[in-house]
């Protein structure tokens, strides 16, 4: 049991870090916390459920599509919302309030548009039945999800390493003061990291039916506060830490839910406060951050 | 005062009269007039008395419910309010609710707000239902979960608490008069056909061995220790695994591998809308398979889970057979097919809330209140008490037969034990099983 609940803690942590990615990228160059990240998924996961009940799109077509429509709308949601907001004294604390309001928002509007109702995608779109790993059953779903979640890791390091974007992106990250000095377009680097975020948390919503059963609209807060355990844990601002914070969250989880399953859903807040208490900037991070 | 006042006024009249014709005649009259001025002060103090004991009717009965619009409780939440907002419709369109305490039809008020699935947000509307609209009668979210904030609060205002579907045992007590479960069977007892079937045709068919996987909330939470507690007195089935998780959780994968490695010939799972959809997902992506396995929503909520599992992973799942699903014979109200017709009317097919078992909770529920006022003396909450428990045993609708323990703990609606069985191609019929007496069909067991 023991070997199973970590095999599968680390796919499931994989998945998990898809969820996360793009919450830290946005906290890495913005320095903002986007609450309704956790909605942003959802949608992603009503567009899938859409493009299939109305058109047979398969998910990873669909996965495709929200990737390009979420970074479109990340642009100008970044310009309407994020430079007014790190113009203001407090902008981390004030971002905590505004997002929490876009979350209620998008919430509310996909409630009264579409009911309250679970959503899903068959399981046979990924393939129905397991795979064993070292003598582990795991659903097929779960290793697809995974893979899609280590691709969108690897594609976020080529950008932010390989890129000119990206150097520009690590250079924001550091200093958004000595950015702008040196005349970087600042915005325009942000608004892409944005609308990368949102893309991320798209791409995570599509797989979401598959690795938690099904979408409602009201899953953002819970997804938010999971991201945000796992983001903290691999440190915050640090976009690859998050890699290392899913997977401990996916084994801690199925650890839990192997020898202690009532208590399985305090994991996120015990996470959160441990690392807070032992090492509060991360188990990657340094007294001063780096990008 | 009223009686001071207008004896006064008379026994001066009288004076007047006594010096115009001599003092004998003049202290009789003074004395009948004084019987006659207390005759009919006792009069109207009769009268005040009887206007008290049966005020003017009121312009319109004032009822309050919670619901869910979001959360993990929207989807049992929005079926019962809605089934129960298609009675007030019907009702309202009638003319109102016939109350026997005035003897006239009067409309309903339906006051109810949101609580968003949220305990916190639940309390403090019960709260507001009672102490600022003060509705005449109170009506429980649905569900174990938002029902049992409320049932302190009611008890506390002594407001009786229509309790839809909150079935957790802990809200009965000999000590709290003010509540009574309409439409569910209290959780208790409400599993025992499951242990029952295992103990008798389980048995037979090789089954020894059982494995309980339940949510830890007051309603599954109390099923899962009754159904563990039938288990243990019967002796015939083991127990071999017993767990809850929180009612949060959407993924079953490593719990699944965790009891195959246990290799039980049953597995009970016992969880909410969100979390059976997880469980049987996970269950057939898993590959893993069992003699038997029952699932509450698989059948309760049969549209939702189907559309969400697909036929293949529901197909031989056991549930309990609701009365959206089973025909039983009403004395009051719509038939089921009568309601499932005006449902699609009111809330067509696609339009957001399935029809299922809450559906027609929250139609049930609004006929115990039609039967109520049209019985009880008064809106005083113990009469309306008395009035909900003078209906136990022979009140029947398409919920069955409404019947209360003495502390108003449903034990009449007990559903049957059902299992999902193939009809024609991806299509699933809910076949009842067990008991005996109520079983259209046969129960199919084995991996």
């Amino acid at each position: 049991m023991l070997t199973g609940a970590i095999v599968a803690g680390v796919v499931f942590g994989l998945y998990y870090t898809l969820v996360g990615l793009g919450l830290n990228l946005v906290f890495g160059v913005m320095r903002i916390v986007n609450l309704a990240h956790g909605d942003f998924l959802m949608l992603g996961g009503i567009s899938a459920w859409f493009l299939f009940t109305s058109f047979g799109l398969n998910p990873f077509v669909s996965a495709g599509l929200v990737v390009v429509v979420f970074l479109l709308v990340g642009l100008p949601i970044y310009y309407l919302v994020v430079p007014r907001l790190l113009r203001s004294r407090d902008s981390e604390m004030l971002s905590l309030i505004l997002f929490f309001g876009i979350s209620q928002m998008i919430e509310a509007v996909t409630t009264i548009g579409l009911g309250a109702t679970e959503r899903s995608l068959p399981p046979r779109l990924l393939g129905v039945g397991p795979l064993v790993i070292l003598g582990t059953r795991l659903p097929k779903a779960w290793i697809f999800s995974a893979l899609v979640s280590a691709i969108a890791v690897l594609l976020v390091y080529l950008y932010l390493y390989r890129t000119r974007l990206g150097t520009l992106t690590r250079a924001v990250m550091v200093s958004r003061e000595e950015a702008l000095a040196t005349g970087i377009d600042v915005n325009f680097v942000s608004a892409v990291a944005f609308g990368i975020s949102l893309a991320l948390a798209g791409v995570a919503g599509v797989f979401a039916p598959f690795i938690l059963g099904s979408i409602t609209p009201n899953m953002g807060v819970a997804i938010n506060i999971t991201a945000f355990a796992v983001i903290v844990v691999g440190t915050l601002g640090n976009p690859l830490g998050t890699l290392l914070g899913g997977i401990i969250y996916g084994v801690s989880l199925m650890l839990m839910q192997t020898y202690l399953s009532s208590w399985a859903n305090l994991l996120p807040n015990l996470l959160l406060i441990a690392v807070l208490l032992i090492r509060p900037e991360g188990i990657l991070g340094r007294k001063t951050r780096r990008a | 005062m009223a009686h001071w006042s207008s004896a006064g006024r008379l026994t001066g009249q009288g004076g007047c009269i006594t010096s115009r014709n001599g003092s004998d005649y003049g202290r009789l009259l003074i004395k009948g007039m004084e019987m006659k001025s207390k005759l009919l002060a006792m009069g109207m103090l009769l009268a005040a008395g009887s206007a008290q004991a049966q005020p003017a009717a009121p312009a319109e009965i004032k009822v309050g419910a919670l619901y869910a619009s979001s959360g993990p409780y929207a989807s049992i939440s929005m079926p019962v309010f809605d089934g129960f907002k298609l009675w007030v419709d019907q009702v309202n369109a009638s003319g109102g609710v016939e109350v026997k305490a005035f003897g006239k039809k009067i409309p309903l008020k339906l006051i109810a707000y949101d609580d968003q699935s949220s305990t916190a947000t639940a309390a403090t509307l019960y709260n507001q239902l009672i102490t600022q609209d003060h509705v005449d009668l109170l009506i429980a979210d649905s569900g174990s979960v938002l029902t049992s904030v409320g049932v302190p609060i009611a008890k506390e205002h002594k407001q009786f608490l229509f309790d839809v579907s909150g079935t957790g045992a802990a809200f009965f007590t000999d000590d709290n008069p003010y509540i009574a479960l309409m439409a569910d069977p209290v959780s208790t007892i409400w599993p025992h056909y499951i242990s029952d079937f295992l103990g008798d045709e389980g048995v037979k068919a090789g089954i020894k061995t059982v494995a309980i996987l339940y949510s830890t909330n007051d309603f599954t939470g109390t099923q899962a220790a009754a159904l563990k507690g039938f288990f243990e007195r019967d002796g015939k089935v083991k127990v071999v695994y017993y767990q809850g998780v929180p009612t949060s959780t959407s993924n079953y994968t490593v719990l699944i591998n965790n009891i195959a490695a246990l290799n039980p010939d049953a597995v009970l799972e016992l969880g909410y809308v969100g979390n059976d959809i997880a469980f049987l997902r996970n269950l057939q992506d898993s590959g893993n398979q069992f003699k038997f396995v029952f699932s509450i929503y698989a059948g309760t909520e049969k549209e939702e889970i189907e559309k969400n599992v697909g036929v293949s992973a529901l197909t031989n799942i056991y549930s309990y057979v609701p009365p959206s699903n089973y025909v039983y014979k009403p004395e009051a109200g719509m038939t089921q097919q009568e309601f499932h017709a005006a449902w699609d009317k009111k809330y067509p097919p696609g339009s957001g809330v399935a029809f299922g078992a809450n559906a027609v909770y929250g139609y049930m529920t609004g006929l115990v209140v039609e039967q109520t006022l049209a019985t009880t003396k008064s809106l005083d909450q113990m009469d309306i008490h008395n009035a909900v428990f003078a209906l136990s045993g022979k009140l029947k609708t398409l919920d069955g037969t409404f019947e209360l323990r003495k502390d108003g703990a449903q034990i009449g609606e007990v559903t049957p034990l059902g299992q999902l069985q193939p009809a024609g191609k991806d299509e699933l019929n809910l076949v009842a099983v067990y008991p005996p007496d109520l079983a259209n069909g046969k129960a199919v067991i084995g991996k």
